[in-house]
């Protein structure tokens, strides 16, 4: 007789309920497949029978019938997509569930019946052998590894890095342009891009008196580069140095007159200017070898004051950078001296504006454009801005400024349809056509002594000084503002604007960094010394020098990211200028090139 | 003062923000069919003192498991504990924080200063290190959840053989290598990405990642724990540090009589076999193939680097700044591939390309020497793994092997001695 026993029962009925939840764990899980198949594949907002049923509404907008019939048909297709999703859900429980009930009811087998002891078939000793095995398996996979290495490496090799090197360098010549960000600005050309709906006549005749557009960009013609925005073009700046050791320094040579203007570069050339109460000077200096080339001294000028007029320290007699159009080297000083220089130093022409009325001293930097030189001549009482014919000196157009004194450069910007000139003085911005000096727009956005000079990208200019406001302006004929701050405000140096971002340094040595849109403040960052240079955007980075001549490198992004902090060991207050490959950069005593 | 004033707004805002609620940005639309609108809640933020918690049950049951396994000598006892970790560290605290993810915080935070490791993380990356190095892998024999999961579905465990199991030994390597990596370098954090457990604690996973979970499982009906044999990065690390382990669990109790039957009780192929006949090779033999292999290393080793140089560009595809660039620079011709978000937020930032592909070259240099290193642990790895087979291994017992065994206590069953007999 059968005897009976427990425990050969319970396994029996546990081992049923397993292999039903078993089984119903698979059709599950089939079920949920399939569900999830039909899920990916519904698309209840883009039912072809709804889509059909708007065209005839469009064309029949009054049929009341055929709402009603789309509304119902919608609320159908959502109802089976959420349906759907309610099954698969409810479905995944299930199945967890199910896979629950399967696994303690195999546990609680294993439990009854535990697993008995299998004794081992007798071919002992094969552990030498399983060694060996061992060995050569590593050594297969090893191998494997590495021809599978190989050949992915070969049959994936793309040369990313080569053409990500050549494409940052070139990117107008990588494939795939960020066609809509390019706006006139969205791209690093930043202040005036080569935007074909604005035709610089200069390049049609660019063998004509004046530069073309791509001449300029390809040198560095005045104070923060073409157009004075602060963005420049060269490629493979470096980003070590050090002053006291000579690493990386090209040459440095001692500049005879002092003169807090800042180098310009022409080709082989490096233009400066420098001057005390009795003396006015502009240097040339071989790019090459710091050579100094030649020294016109800018003198006896008819109109030119007997003495030269008092000047704050901070200033000095020859604050204004000099400019260049590659024909002809333009400086003026503090006397309201002008003079334009052959590439050799001889004097083309020279004239005197009248004695600026400048408590501090004419700081204005001049600026190229097209057959002009552009000087904001901002007095007290006389405020205005002249076109002077580039190879005559004469007044081409000039245009009376109801501002107050100050000491800001004017920049030159494309904004999209037109060239404009963009100065700021208390208490506006404003913009003027710079052919004809005709005013475009204004709008009030600032106030006080203004020293920084504006900035532009992507349809905004900035204007910004200390005891007033940063200001965000919509360029057009109707500017309006479109955010301001006065958390951060320089008094000295200058904004810089790309189109996503606005970096404004500080003359207190804070260097900030805004969304340029819309004013939010990204990071600020301590330089740890007062600034007066104003930033400059050039190959992928942000260099900014301090008063201690340690420059500043960083990667304009939304996080603080420093990309180096070489040291001139020397002091300047003077922005420094770029040619392919070098900085040049003139420190309180010296000019210097770094660079190979 | 300005500042003074920020921080005083900040602080009272940082006071009262517990106590703010969510509104509607914008007004909710009404319905004449009677639907009600749902209330809007907001999930609180979890409670600091709950990360200490984790940690003080994650000491507790590893206390537990070791008592258990080394004192008690109870198989079941590990069972219900690997129960309550998988329902503990699986189901309530959904798979995170986890010991094996914390391997990427730890890779993060020692390549990146600016990351601060959150003190509950690395206590989960540093203490089952400490308890493996005093009483072997307790952790993965009943606290890891994931380990508990492939646990309670092996039941039908079979050998998979020297030659698998050799090849897919050297799985984990790799992942750990390459989790590093990727952490190190700020691109992923690829384990938790492609953590199958994961979505089933959280009942929330992709199709792709459940199916992957699913084959997992089902074949680990039959081969035991396939996750923390072939691929688990952290198992690398225990498996180093217990082979150190001061008082590893042993099959028997007292002297082993080698009765055998325990030979084939361990699922994980964990047990070393008593050798009792002589190396087949001559000790020259060996000796010279020893040399050979110190001689051979450093070649290896060479050899990985330069695999993982001529890598580096393939591995650094999925940072993202090297994804954009890449798409930036040749576009999909599809449209619709073409417009990703990134390619989006791209376009919409007005970033120049020049920066785009500048901050590439920064990660790809990254990479350069990261891949090499990479490359080179490998060779390391290979070698070492190599030589450790030349040694000479003499075996006297039956023994749990303390690099690869989990100390889940289910050979001891199997022992015919009990403790004090
Ligand atoms: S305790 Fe025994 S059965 Fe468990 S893994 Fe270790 S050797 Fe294998």
């Amino acid at each position: 007789m059968k005897m009976f026993n427990p425990s050969h029962t319970t396994i029996r009925i546990l081992e049923r309920i397993a292999l039903t939840a078993g089984l119903f764990a698979f059709v599950l899980c089939i079920l949920i497949m399939v569900n999830y198949y039909q899920l990916r594949r519904s698309d209840p907002l883009n039912t072809p029978g709804i889509k059909i049923l708007v065209e005839r509404l469009n064309s029949n907008p009054e049929d009341e019938q055929l709402k009603q019939q789309i509304r119902e048909l919608d609320l159908l297709a959502r109802k089976a997509f959420f349906t759907n999703r309610w099954q698969i859900k409810t479905g995944g429980y299930l199945l967890i569930f199910t896979i629950f009930v399967l696994v303690s009811s195999l546990k609680t087998i294993e439990l009854i019946k535990p697993r008995l002891p299998v004794l081992p078939s007798d071919e002992k000793e094969t552990f030498w052998n399983n060694r060996l095995l061992n060995r050569k398996w590593l050594s297969y996979s090893g191998i494997g590894l590495l021809v599978f290495a190989l050949v992915f490496a070969f049959l994936s090799y793309r040369q990313l890095g080569k053409t990500l090197e050549l494409s940052a360098t070139n990117p107008a010549a990588a494939k795939g342009e960020n066609t809509e960000s390019v706006s006139p600005t969205a791209n690093q050309t930043g202040a005036v891009s080569d935007s074909s709906s604005v035709s610089d006549t200069a390049s049609a005749t660019a063998t004509a008196a004046w530069a073309s557009w791509d001449e300029l960009k390809q040198n560095f013609p005045g104070f923060r580069g073409p157009g004075g925005n602060g963005i420049a073009f060269q490629k493979n700046i470096p980003v070590q140095w050090d002053g006291k050791s000579g690493k990386n320094i090209k040459w440095k040579t001692a500049v005879p007159l002092t003169g807090y203007n800042s180098p310009v570069v022409w080709r082989e050339k490096v233009f400066l200017s420098g001057a005390n109460n009795s003396k006015r000077e502009v240097y040339c200096y071989n790019a090459l070898d710091g050579k100094l080339l030649w020294t016109t001294a800018i003198e006896k000028i008819p109109g030119s004051p007997a003495a030269s007029p008092k000047v704050n320290s901070e200033t000095g007699q020859a604050a204004p950078t000099v400019a260049t159009n590659g024909n002809l080297v333009f400086a003026i000083f503090a006397n309201g001296d002008i003079a334009a220089l052959s590439m050799d130093g001889k004097i083309s022409w020279s004239k005197n504006l009248g004695l600026p009325k400048n408590h501090y001293g004419h700081s204005s930097s001049l600026l190229v454009y097209q057959d002009l030189v552009i000087v904001q001549f901002d007095q007290s009482g006389n405020a205005a801005v002249l076109g002077l014919n580039s190879t005559n000196g004469e007044i081409a157009w000039k245009t009376s400024r109801d501002v107050k004194v100050s000491w800001s450069s004017p920049i030159l910007v494309n904004t999209g349809s037109r060239f404009e000139l963009i100065l700021v003085a208390e208490p506006y911005m404003i913009s003027y056509n710079p052919k004809t000096g005709k005013e475009l727009w204004r709008i009030e956005s600032i106030s006080g002594e203004v020293g920084p000079s504006a900035a532009y990208a992507d349809g905004i200019a900035y204007s910004v000084n200390d005891y007033s406001k940063l200001a965000a302006i919509k360029v057009g004929s109707n500017p309006t503002q479109l955010w301001e701050s006065d958390e951060y405000l320089s008094d000295i140096p200058s904004p810089l604007a790309t189109s996503s971002y606005l970096f404004l340094p500080t003359s207190y040595g804070t260097f900030v960094c805004y969304d340029a849109k819309d004013g939010t403040k990204y990071w600020e960052k301590e330089l740890g010394s007062p600034t007066y240079a104003s930033p400059v955007l050039v190959d992928g980075k942000v260099y900014q020098l301090d008063k201690k001549g340690v420059m500043h490198i960083i990667r304009p992004d939304k996080v603080f990211a420093s990309i180096g902090e070489p040291q001139l060991g020397e002091g300047s207050v003077c922005t420094p200028a770029f040619s392919d490959g070098h900085i040049f950069i003139r420190g309180d005593r010296n000019l210097y090139c770094i660079g190979k | 003062m300005k500042q003074r004033i920020a921080s005083l707004i900040l602080f009272i805002f940082g006071v009262l923000t517990p106590y703010s609620y969510g509104i509607q940005r914008f007004p909710k639309p009404e319905f004449e069919t009677g639907y009600v609108q749902p209330q809007t809640s907001m999930p609180s933020a979890r409670l600091e003192f709950l990360a200490y918690l984790d940690v003080a049950v994650l000491v507790l049951a590893l206390s537990i498991v070791s008592w258990m396994v080394l004192k008690k000598r109870s198989r079941t006892g590990v069972f219900w504990i690997s129960m309550f970790s998988l329902a503990y560290f699986g189901f309530y605290r959904e798979g995170c924080v986890c010991s094996i993810g914390s391997i990427q915080n730890v890779s993060l935070a020692i390549f990146d200063l600016s990351y601060a490791i959150p003190i509950s993380v690395l206590a989960f990356f540093l203490i089952p290190l400490i308890y493996t190095l005093f009483f072997g892998r307790t952790f993965c024999a009943a606290v890891c959840p994931f380990g508990a999961m492939q646990d309670l579905v092996a039941f039908k465990p079979q050998p998979i053989g020297i030659r698998l199991n050799t090849i897919l030994g050297i799985l984990p390597y790799l992942y750990l290598g390459l989790s590093v990596l990727y952490a190190a370098t700020g691109t992923d954090f690829i384990i938790c990405r492609y953590d199958p457990f994961v979505g089933i604690f959280r009942l929330n996973a992709s199709f792709g990642m459940f199916v992957f979970a699913g084959i997992l499982l089902a074949s680990g009906v039959f081969i035991a724990r396939p996750y923390c044999r072939f691929l688990c990065p952290y198992g690398v690390i225990l498996n180093w540090f217990s082979r150190f382990s001061r008082r590893h669990m042993s099959i028997t109790p007292s002297n082993c009589i080698q009765c055998r039957l325990c030979e084939n009780s361990c699922p994980y192929d964990a047990i070393d076999i008593p050798v009792q006949s002589k190396d087949p090779e001559s000790k020259q033999a060996r000796v010279k193939k020893l040399i050979l292999i110190s001689l051979i290393m450093p070649l290896m080793i060479v050899a990985g680097a330069y695999a993982g140089l001529i890598l580096h560009e393939p591995l650094a595809g999925i940072h993202s700044k090297v994804k954009l660039a890449k798409q930036v620079l040749n576009p999909p011709k599809d449209t619709k591939l073409a417009d990703t978000f990134e390619m989006q937020a791209f376009k919409s930032s007005g970033k120049p390309q020049a920066q785009v592909y500048q901050e590439a070259l920064l990660v790809l240099n990254k990479y350069k020497q990261a891949s090499m290193i990479l490359g080179g642990f490998l060779g390391l790895v290979f070698s070492l793994l190599i030589a450790g087979r030349m040694l000479k291994k003499y075996n006297p017992d039956y023994t749990p092997n303390k690099g690869r065994c989990f100390s889940c206590g289910r050979c001891m069953d199997f022992c015919p001695i009990k403790p004090g007999s």
